[in-house]
C-alpha cells in the first residue's frame, strides 16, 4: 500500500485521538472541510477507517439528526503508525549542545 | 436563510456524488451542519459563516467520490471493452487512424517548422535584448535588413548609450586552399563586439575580440563547427595552425559551437576592420549588418528613440548621404524571419482548419457505429448502466483512437519534419532547416491528439446515448420512417461545417494557384533555359591588379567557350536572381555636376559584364552596341544601359552618346564608375517577377575587373553537363582558385518562386484532402439518410413516385446542405481574406473566378457524393422495403 499523506496522516491521528465526526476533525485538525471529507472518504475506502451511524435517540434527544462517525480500523493503526515512525525519521536528529557549541568555537 | 442555502447548496452538489452513494452522503453533510446549528441556537446565535464555509467543502469532496468512481471502472472495465470492440471492426478502426493520424501528422509538422522558425529560442542567452539595428528610409522605416555604413556604424558605437555592446558584419566568401582540394564557403567579417553582443563562446580556443580590430593585427580566422568537422576532422588541435584562407595565412584561434550559425550559413569567421579609407567619404556605403545588446533595464522603445534621434543629428550633419535615412530597431528573431513569419502562421492556421474537418469526419463515422449500437447501448442502460456510464466508455473509445491517432501522426511528423529539414535551402526560409520532433512538438501532438478525441467523441457520444428509450430500442421494432430528425440535424451541421471549412481551404489555395501562375509568367528578360553559372574570386595577394584579373576572364572564358558542351560563355558581377542591389547616383551627367539637392538626380544599378554576356544569356540589344574587345583598359569608357534607363533618364531623348558619372570608383584599383553610353539592352528582373525593374549601367569587366565574378554558360543540352568540363578548366588555369556558387539560371528562377510553390503545394495538399474528406462526410450521411429512409422510399415507389422522382429528392437534400455549406465557406473566405493578402501576387483576395471555381467545384463533388445513395434509393424494391425494419 501506498504511503500515507501528511493530511491522511493527520485526519487519521484526530480519528485516533477520539474526534469521531467530520466537523470535529476539522476543527482538530484546522483542515479545510474540502480537504478533511475527501481524505475521510479515501482512507474509508483503503479500509483504513470504517463509518456508522451514531444512535438516532440520542441524536433525536438534542433535536438534530443523528451524525455519521469514524473509527479507526486494525490495518489503520497499523498504517498510521508506519507513517508517523516514516515522517518522525525525516525530522533532522536533535544534536547534541556541546556539538554545536564546538562548531561556534571553530569559526 | 444561511442553512436555506446549506440545505440547497448540499441538495443541489449531490447530484455529483455517485448514486449508491448519495443518500449517505447527503445525510452525512446535512446532520452536521443540524448538529453546528443546533449547538449554536443553544447559545443564542445564528448558525455561524464558518459553518457556510465548511459546506462549501461539499463540492470537493462530492467531486472526488465522483473521480474516484470513474478512475476505478474506467480503468478497469472500460478500455478492456473499448479495445476489444475497436478490434472487432478492424475496418472502422483503420480508417479512423488513418484520417487521423494524417490530420494530427500535419499539423504536427507544419507546428514543428514554425516551431523552428518562429518559436524555439535562438541559440544564444537573452535574445530578446538582441537587436538589430537597421539603416532604413523615413518613409518606409517598417522593412528589416536595411545596410549601414562604417562610419554611421562607428559614430552610433562611439556616441549611444542605449547598448553594452554593438558590432557590424558582413557576409561574403572565402577560398580555402592547402590541406585538400580548394573551397569556397560563405563568411562572415565581424568586429571584435560580435559574438559578446550574441553572448557565445568558443568551443574551442576563443571568438574574435576587438584586440583582432586594428588593421595592423594579426591575421586569425574563427572557424564555424560544420566546415571545423568537414574540413579539419573536428581535431582541437587545430587551434593555433595556420591555415590559407583567401591566399593570406590566416591564425586559427577558435572553433565555434555547434549549432551556432549566425549569420545564417556563415562557415568562417574573419576579422572585420576599418581602415583609414573605409571611414573617409565611405558614409553612403552601406554593407554593414548591425547588431547589439540591450543594456539591462533599458527597454526596447528607449533605445529605438536614442537611435531616432542620433540618426537625425547625422542626417543634418551629412545631409548629402544621410537625409531621409533614419536607424530601426528589430529583434533579431524579426530581422531573420520577418517575412516568412505570417506564412508559417497562415500555414498552420490551414492546417489546423483541416484537423477541424478531419474530427467532423471522424465524428460523424463514430456517430453512425454508435447509432448502430443503439440496441447494445439499450442492453447496457437496462441492465443498469446511467447514461453517464455509457457516455463514458464511448469517450474511452474516442480517446483511445485519438491516443492511437496522435502516435500514427508523430511518427508521419518525424518523417515530414525531416523532409521540411532538409528543403533546398534556396528556398530562402530562414531557420526551417533546425526543423525536427522535440519535447514541444511532442507535446502539442497529445495536446491536438487530446482535443480531437474530446471533440470528435463528445457529440456522437451525448447524442447516441440521448433519449434512451429503453423498451423501444430493444423492440427495435420501432416503425421509424424516416429516421430521428433530431439526430439526422446533427449529422446535416457537420456536413455544412465541413463544406464550408472545405471551401475556405480551396478558396486560399486557388488564390495561391492564381499568383503563382501570375509569378511564374512574369517575362524575366533572359533565357533560362541551358544557361549554367559558377562564380569564381580573385584572393588579392595572387591577383592585385586589374589586368591580372581581366587577362584570366579572358581566357577562362575563351576557354570555356571551346568546350564541346558550350555554345558561348560570358560573365557577370551581380548576376540576376542573386539578390545583389548595387545602387549608386549619379555624381555628374553630360558634364554637368548633379547635386544631393537635384530632385532629378537618377539612381542606377551597377553590373560589369564580359562581351558576350548578352548573348549567352539571350538579352536583346535595342539599339547601338554591347562591348566588344575595344572596350578594354585604358580607352574610353564604354556603357550599355538597360530600356529602363533609357526611358527614366533620357525620357526623349537618344540615350546613345550622352555620358555621367557615378563619382566613385569600382574595384581593387579601377576608375572613377561611368562613361559613355554606346548601347541599350532589354530590361531584366534582377530581383524577381515581384520587383520591378530599376535603372541599370552595365559596365564593361575588361575596364572594370572585380574581384569576383560570375560565369554564364550557354550549354549544348543539360546544363549540368558542362560542370566538370568547367571545373577542370578551371583547375588547370589556377588549381588555387575554387568554383563555387554553382547553378543553373533555371535553379535560380526557379528558387525565386520556390517559397510561393511550397506554400501552394501544402495549401493544396489540406485543400484536396478537405475536398475529399467534405465529399465522403456528404456521402456518408446521404447513405445513411438513404438507409433511414428505405421505407418510406419504398411506400413512394409501392405508390407509383417514379425513381427520377426519388433520386430528385435525395439530390436535392443534398443540395441544400452543400449551399448553405458554400455560402457560409464563402462568407468566412471573404472575412479571413486579407490574412492572406501577403502571400498574393496580381490577384485580390475576393477575387470571383477563384470563389466561382471552388464554388463550381465543390458543387460538383457534393453532386456525385450525394448521387450514389440517390441511385441506390431508387433501385430500392417496394416489396423488400416494406418488409425492412
Amino acid at each position: 500500500m501506498r504511503r500515507l499523506s501528511i493530511t491522511a496522516v493527520t485526519v487519521l491521528q484526530a480519528i485516533a485521538d477520539g474526534y469521531e465526526y467530520g466537523f470535529d476533525i476539522i476543527d482538530q485538525t484546522a483542515l479545510p472541510s474540502g480537504t478533511v471529507y475527501p481524505a475521510l472518504s479515501r482512507l474509508e475506502r483503503d479500509g483504513l477507517v470504517r463509518s456508522a451511524w451514531e444512535d438516532e435517540a440520542a441524536a433525536h434527544a438534542e433535536g438534530r439528526p443523528a451524525r455519521r462517525y469514524y473509527r479507526v480500523t486494525p490495518p489503520g493503526v497499523r498504517a498510521l503508525a508506519d507513517a508517523v515512525a516514516f515522517y518522525r525519521a525525516l525530522l533532522p536528529a536533535p544534536r547534541p549542545r556541546a556539538t554545536r557549541k564546538a562548531a561556534r568555537s571553530t569559526r | 436563510m444561511k442553512r436555506r442555502f446549506c440545505d440547497w447548496w448540499l441538495r443541489a452538489v449531490s447530484s455529483v456524488v455517485p448514486h449508491d452513494a448519495r443518500s449517505d452522503w447527503l445525510r452525512e453533510w446535512q446532520a452536521e451542519i443540524a448538529f453546528t446549528a443546533a449547538r449554536s441556537s443553544r447559545l443564542g446565535h445564528d448558525l455561524p459563516a464558518g459553518a457556510v464555509w465548511r459546506a462549501l467543502g461539499a463540492l470537493p469532496h462530492a467531486v472526488w467520490l465522483r473521480c474516484d468512481r470513474w478512475r476505478f471502472d474506467m480503468l478497469a472495465h472500460d478500455v478492456k471493452y473499448a479495445v476489444r470492440s475497436l478490434w472487432k471492426r478492424p475496418g472502422f478502426a483503420a480508417v479512423t487512424l488513418l484520417t487521423l493520424g494524417l490530420g494530427i501528422g500535419a499539423n504536427a509538422a507544419i507546428f514543428g517548422a514554425v516551431r523552428a522558425v518562429v518559436l524555439r529560442p535562438l541559440p544564444f542567452p537573452d535574445p530578446d535584448s538582441v537587436v538589430t539595428l537597421s539603416t532604413t528610409t523615413t518613409t518606409r522605416p517598417g522593412l528589416p535588413g536595411g545596410s549601414s555604413s562604417p562610419p554611421d556604424f562607428l559614430d552610433w558605437r562611439r556616441d549611444t548609450r542605449s547598448f553594452t555592446e554593438m558590432a557590424a558584419s558582413f557576409t561574403e566568401a572565402s577560398a580555402i586552399t592547402g590541406d585538400g582540394p580548394a573551397e569556397q564557403v560563405p563568411n562572415a567579417r565581424v568586429t571584435g563586439g560580435f559574438f559578446d553582443v550574441l553572448g557565445v563562446r568558443a568551443l574551442y580556443g576563443r571568438t574574435l575580440q576587438v584586440v583582432d580590430d586594428p588593421v595592423n593585427a594579426e591575421n586569425v580566422a574563427v572557424l564555424g563547427y560544420s566546415l571545423w568537422v568537414r574540413r579539419f576532422s573536428g581535431r582541437p588541435d587545430i587551434v593555433g595552425t595556420l591555415a590559407t584562407i583567401d591566399g593570406v595565412p590566416r591564425r586559427i584561434v577558435g572553433v565555434m559551437p555547434r549549432g551556432f550559425s549566425y549569420p545564417l550559413r556563415a562557415e568562417i569567421y574573419l576579422p572585420l576592420r576599418f581602415g583609414e579609407k573605409d571611414i573617409i567619404g565611405q558614409r553612403g556605403n552601406q554593407y554593414l549588418d548591425v547588431i547589439g545588446r540591450l543594456k539591462p533595464g533599458v527597454a526596447f522603445a528607449s533605445a529605438q528613440s536614442e537611435m531616432r534621434t542620433y540618426a537625425r543629428r547625422l542626417a543634418e550633419q551629412y545631409p548629402r548621404t544621410n537625409e531621409n535615412r533614419t536607424v530601426t530597431l528589430f529583434g533579431v528573431r524579426d530581422a531573420l524571419v520577418g517575412s516568412v513569419r505570417a506564412a508559417m502562421f497562415f500555414l498552420l492556421a490551414a492546417v489546423g482548419f483541416l484537423l477541424l474537418i478531419v474530427c467532423v469526419n471522424v465524428a460523424n463515422l463514430f456517430l453512425t457505429r454508435a447509432l448502430g449500437r443503439q440496441r447494445e447501448f439499450a442492453v447496457r442502460a437496462a441492465l443498469g448502466a446511467s447514461r453517464a456510464r455509457l457516455v463514458r466508455a464511448l469517450l474511452v473509445e474516442s480517446l483511445i483512437v485519438g491516443g492511437a491517432g496522435g502516435a500514427v501522426g508523430l511518427v508521419l511528423a518525424v518523417w515530414l519534419t525531416a523532409i521540411m529539414a532538409g528543403l533546398d535551402q534556396g528556398l530562402g526560409i530562414p531557420l526551417l532547416d533546425q526543423t525536427r520532433v522535440d519535447g514541444s512538438v511532442v507535446a502539442f501532438t497529445a495536446g491536438v491528439s487530446l482535443l480531437t478525441a474530446i471533440l470528435f467523441g463528445t457529440l456522437p457520444a451525448l447524442h447516441a446515448s440521448s433519449k434512451l428509450d429503453l423498451a423501444r430500442r430493444i423492440r427495435e421494432g420501432a416503425i421509424t420512417v424516416t429516421g430521428d430528425p433530431h439526430k439526422q440535424r446533427l449529422r446535416s451541421t457537420m456536413v455544412v461545417v465541413e463544406t464550408a471549412i472545405a471551401v475556405v481551404l480551396l478558396v486560399g489555395a486557388g488564390l495561391l494557384a492564381r499568383s503563382f501562375a501570375g509569378l511564374a509568367s512574369v517575362p524575366l528578360g533572359f533565357a533560362t533555359d541551358n544557361v549554367q553559372t559558377f562564380s569564381v574570386s580573385f584572393p588579392p595577394p595572387k591577383y592585385p591588379n586589374s589586368a591580372s584579373r581581366s587577362m584570366f576572364v579572358d581566357t577562362l572564358l575563351e576557354r570555356a567557350a571551346q568546350l564541346p558542351q558550350t555554345e558561348s560563355a560570358g560573365a557577370i558581377f551581380g548576376l540576376p536572381l542573386t539578390d545583389l542591389s548595387y545602387s549608386i547616383a549619379f555624381a555628374s551627367l553630360d558634364g554637368r555636376k548633379l547635386t544631393r539637392e537635384d530632385p532629378r538626380r537618377p539612381m542606377t544599378q551597377v553590373r560589369v559584364v564580359s562581351p558576350k554576356y548578352f548573348s549567352t544569356m539571350s538579352i536583346p540589344l535595342r539599339r547601338g552596341r554591347v562591348f566588344d574587345a575595344g572596350d578594354r583598359s585604358g580607352t574610353a569608357l564604354a556603357v550599355v544601359i538597360n530600356d529602363t534607363a533609357a526611358a527614366e533618364i533620357w525620357p526623349n531623348a537618344d540615350p546613345i552618346g550622352h555620358e555621367f558619372s557615378l563619382g566613385t570608383p569600382l574595384g581593387l584599383q579601377g576608375p572613377i564608375a561611368g562613361g559613355r553610353v554606346v548601347g541599350v539592352v532589354g530590361d531584366v528582373r534582377d530581383f524577381g517577377p515581384v520587383t520591378t525593374t530599376k535603372p541599370t549601367a552595365y559596365l564593361s569587366f575588361a575596364q572594370f575587373p572585380m574581384n569576383y565574378v560570375t560565369v554564364v554558360l550557354k550549354t549544348r543540352g543539360a546544363p549540368a553537363n558542362v560542370v566538370e568540363p568547367a571545373r577542370a578548366l578551371l583547375k588547370d588555369l589556377d588549381p588555387d582558385l575554387p568554383m563555387f556558387e554553382v547553378r543553373s539560371m533555371a535553379q535560380l528562377s526557379s528558387n525565386v518562386v520556390a517559397q510561393s510553390r511550397l506554400y501552394l503545394l501544402l495549401l493544396a495538399l489540406f485543400a484536396g484532402a478537405a475536398m475529399l474528406l467534405a465529399g465522403i462526410g456528404i456521402y456518408g450521411v446521404l447513405s445513411h439518410t438513404v438507409g433511414q429512409r428505405t421505407r418510406e422510399i419504398g411506400i413512394r415507389l409501392a405508390l407509383g413516385a417514379a425513381p427520377g422522382q426519388v433520386v430528385g429528392a435525395v439530390v436535392a437534400h443534398a443540395s441544400v446542405l452543400s449551399l448553405i455549406g458554400l455560402v457560409a465557406g464563402l462568407v468566412a473566405a471573404a472575412g479571413t481574406g486579407r490574412f492572406i493578402q501577403g502571400l498574393l501576387f496580381g490577384v485580390k483576395p475576393i477575387d470571383t473566378m477563384t470563389y466561382l471555381v471552388v464554388a463550381s467545384g465543390l458543387a460538383l463533388v457534393s453532386f456525385v457524393a450525394s448521387w450514389i445513395p440517390a441511385r441506390r434509393a431508387s433501385r430500392i424494391d417496394p416489396i423488400t422495403a416494406l418488409r425492412h425494419q
